[in-house]
């Protein structure tokens, strides 16, 4: 039964080790937080990430933005390893994913909320807690602080509102308090102000250099972010900060900026009008 | 492997249990009150008196023959109905038509001829509607006409009445029918309930997202699928220990004021170890456990782990000698039979609990080794089907 138990996942261990050793090779690249090198992930005949190439430095809140189906939510299942690449290799934090033990550096919160109903506030963080190997009580109470949930400790996750589901799932995917976070689609379906306050938390984490991966599809909130990355049918179509993306598009809309490079970059923003 | 992380997913399981009372009234109340009614039909039903005409056709010997076996009839118990006289055998058929009458006994045309060339035969006409029932009949009118037929010895030769005394090598003989249930209810309740609960727990880890996240942290497989048999060992080892001192014990409250007195518990006795029993019984959850881990990767929503049963349950009920040995089973079934862990708890069970076996005997330790090896590999089948990819 012990091969069993110290059984990793998709042959973690061996990624994890190789990862290690090559975190030292690539040093030049030791401050980048995610590298994905020709990543490529197909179901059957669909190409859900398709060649994708990406270095991103660390310490910064990048968005991933792109329409339903662009390939956001794939790409980061194959950044945190929950994917295994067709082809390509996804390296996070110097160490080639998937890889189990990366995980405990790693924060996901997922689209949907993935908490559980029928426990409260406290014991879904405590239990994700511990999972990440996190047993001070003062960690799981700052991460509750964090999204304003420590006057609720006791409320089942089921009784909250939607709003607060979500801010509880961010809580327990930031409670190890990881040097990179994925988070896919974390405003999605919450009001304006909760939104503004979500931003609010992300960057305060993000000075204290730690690396956000958001994906979002909704364009206004792409300016929150210091870089944004554009994505449809799988692939990249442009990167860079929202400023630079307007200006090359020649557009002060980022959604028109948008469809520019969805054009091929080509044609000037009046046209697309 | 860190103990720590599979105790954190057995915790949460507990956690997240205690407050879903509905299964745990399914996983602690449900086995007692179906065992309990169970009992209470075996051991109360009534079966219902027969009722007996006797037609005399043949007018040698008949007349004096029906009246014997009319009075053998009435010593027997049974209710003895009077036709019309002048009655035959389709009066008779008529009568059981009406319901006014449960078995006839016609002593046919030439009877008293055919006696004494040698071979006669009585005819014996019952509904043919409930098979098990009427043979009871049959058995109970043959002893009557054995009774009869003693009576009828010529003057002078008498034939002796035996009497027969039923001694048993195992148990006691006059043990109910419940004694040789029992062990078949405890196995069968448990494996049902933890499979089922185990099935749909896990299901709703994958369908609520939560096992996706899950994945996202460094918990192993191995992990998750140990901290579910910690968690669901937890909720048999409770079920269990209530269920066997349900059936084993029998306890009588006096009366209080306006109370009268009554017993709680079966008291269906065992002649080896309740803990023997209790291990085994146990093993067999712990492979209900990890099969509906398992077999939670094929279903897509709580109606399909029900679909399940039919397959998993149902097929186990039939052929694992809950209610047929497994001895009698079609040659075909048997190696089917033998391929099911129900069939070798309920063995194991049967062994300890009404032939008083111990851990010496082999039927039981062959039973114990099956049943660990089949927790054992669904465990690993359990653990490999997390792998599987959500998306």
């Amino acid at each position: 039964m012990t091969s069993l138990v110290d059984d990793d996942r998709d042959g973690a261990a061996r990624a994890g080790r190789e990862g290690t050793q090559t975190a030292g090779a690539a040093s030049a690249g030791a401050d980048l937080a995610v590298e994905a090198i020709d990543l490529r992930k197909t179901f059957g005949a669909i190409h859900a990430v398709d060649g994708i190439s990406l270095s991103l430095p660390a310490g910064r809140i990048y968005g991933l933005l792109g329409p339903n189906g662009s390939g956001k939510t794939t790409l980061i299942r194959l950044l945190t390893g929950l994917a295994k690449p067709t082809s390509g290799q996804a390296r996070v934090l110097g160490t080639v994913m998937p890889s189990r033990t990366n995980l405990a550096r790693i924060g996901y919160m997922t689209q949907a909320d993935g908490i559980y109903s029928e426990l409260s506030v406290v014991e879904n963080v405590r239990f994700f807690a511990t999972l990440y190997g996190v047993t001070d009580r003062d960690a799981m109470l700052d991460a509750l602080r964090l999204v304003e949930l420590d006057d609720r400790t006791a409320t089942l996750a089921g009784e909250l509102s939607g709003g607060m589901r979500r801010r509880l799932s961010l809580a327990c995917a930031l409670v190890h308090k990881p040097p990179i976070a994925f988070l896919d689609e974390p405003t999605v379906g919450i009001d304006p102000a909760l939104r503004v306050q979500f931003w609010a938390h992300f960057r305060a984490i993000a000075s204290a250099g730690t690396t956000f991966v958001v994906s979002s599809h909704v364009m206004d909130e792409a300016d929150r972010c210091d870089e944004l990355v554009f994505m449809r049918d799988g692939r990249v179509l442009a990167r860079g900060s929202g400023a630079d993306l307007r200006a090359s598009a020649g557009t002060e809309d980022l959604e028109q900026a948008f469809l520019w490079y969805a054009e091929g970059g080509t044609r000037s923003a009046g046209g697309v009008t | 492997m860190r103990p720590r992380r599979a105790f954190a997913v057995c915790r949460r399981l507990l956690d997240e249990l205690r407050r879903d009372h509905r299964s745990l009234g399914l996983l602690f109340i449900a086995p007692i009150v179906i065992t309990g009614l169970l009992a209470f039909i075996l051991r109360e039903q009534e079966a219902p008196v027969p009722r007996v005409a006797v037609v005399a056709v043949d007018q040698q010997i008949g007349p004096v023959l029906a009246s014997a076996i009319t009075a053998a009839a009435n010593d027997a118990g049974l209710h003895v109905v009077d036709l019309d006289a002048g009655a035959d055998e389709n009066d008779a058929r008529q009568a059981i038509r009406d319901e006014r009458l449960d078995i006839a006994v016609v002593i046919p045309d030439g009877f008293g001829a055919e006696l004494t060339g040698g071979g006669a035969s009585l005819v014996v006409i019952t509904a043919g509607v409930n098979s098990a029932q009427e043979g009871g009949y049959v058995a109970d009118l043959r002893s009557a006409l054995s009774g009869a037929l003693g009576a009828l010895a010529p003057p002078g030769i008498s034939i002796p009445s035996l009497s027969i005394e039923h001694e048993t090598v195992y148990g006691a003989a006059d043990a109910d029918i419940l004694d040789l249930f029992a062990p078949a209810l405890v196995a069968f309740f448990s494996y049902f309930f933890v499979f089922v609960l185990t099935g749909v727990s896990f299901l709703r880890e994958r369908v609520g997202g939560t096992l996706e996240r899950l994945l996202a942290t460094p918990v192993t497989r191995g992990e998750i699928v140990t901290g579910y048999s910690l968690g669901f060992g937890v909720l048999a080892i409770v079920q269990v220990a209530l269920l066997l001192v349900w059936l084993l014990s029998q306890v009588t409250v006096p009366a209080i004021g306006p109370l009268p007195e009554f017993t709680v518990g079966l008291g269906v006795p065992t002649a080896g170890s309740p803990a023997l029993v209790y291990g085994i019984t146990l093993l067999a959850a712990l492979g209900a456990v990890n099969l509906g881990v398992f077999l939670s990767t094929y279903a897509r929503t709580e109606l399909q782990i029900i679909q399940f049963i039919p397959i998993v349950i149902v097929p186990q009920a039939l052929l694992s000698g809950v209610l047929f040995p497994v001895a009698a089973l079609p040659p075909i079934l048997q190696p089917i039979s033998q391929l099911m862990p129900m069939t070798y708890a309920i063995e194991g069970l049967r062994a300890v609990m009404i032939k008083g076996a111990d851990l010496s005997s082999s039927t039981v330790q062959v039973d114990l080794l099956f049943l660990a090896g089949v927790a054992i590999l669904f465990v690993v089948l359990a653990a490999r089907t997390i792998r599987r990819e959500i998306a």
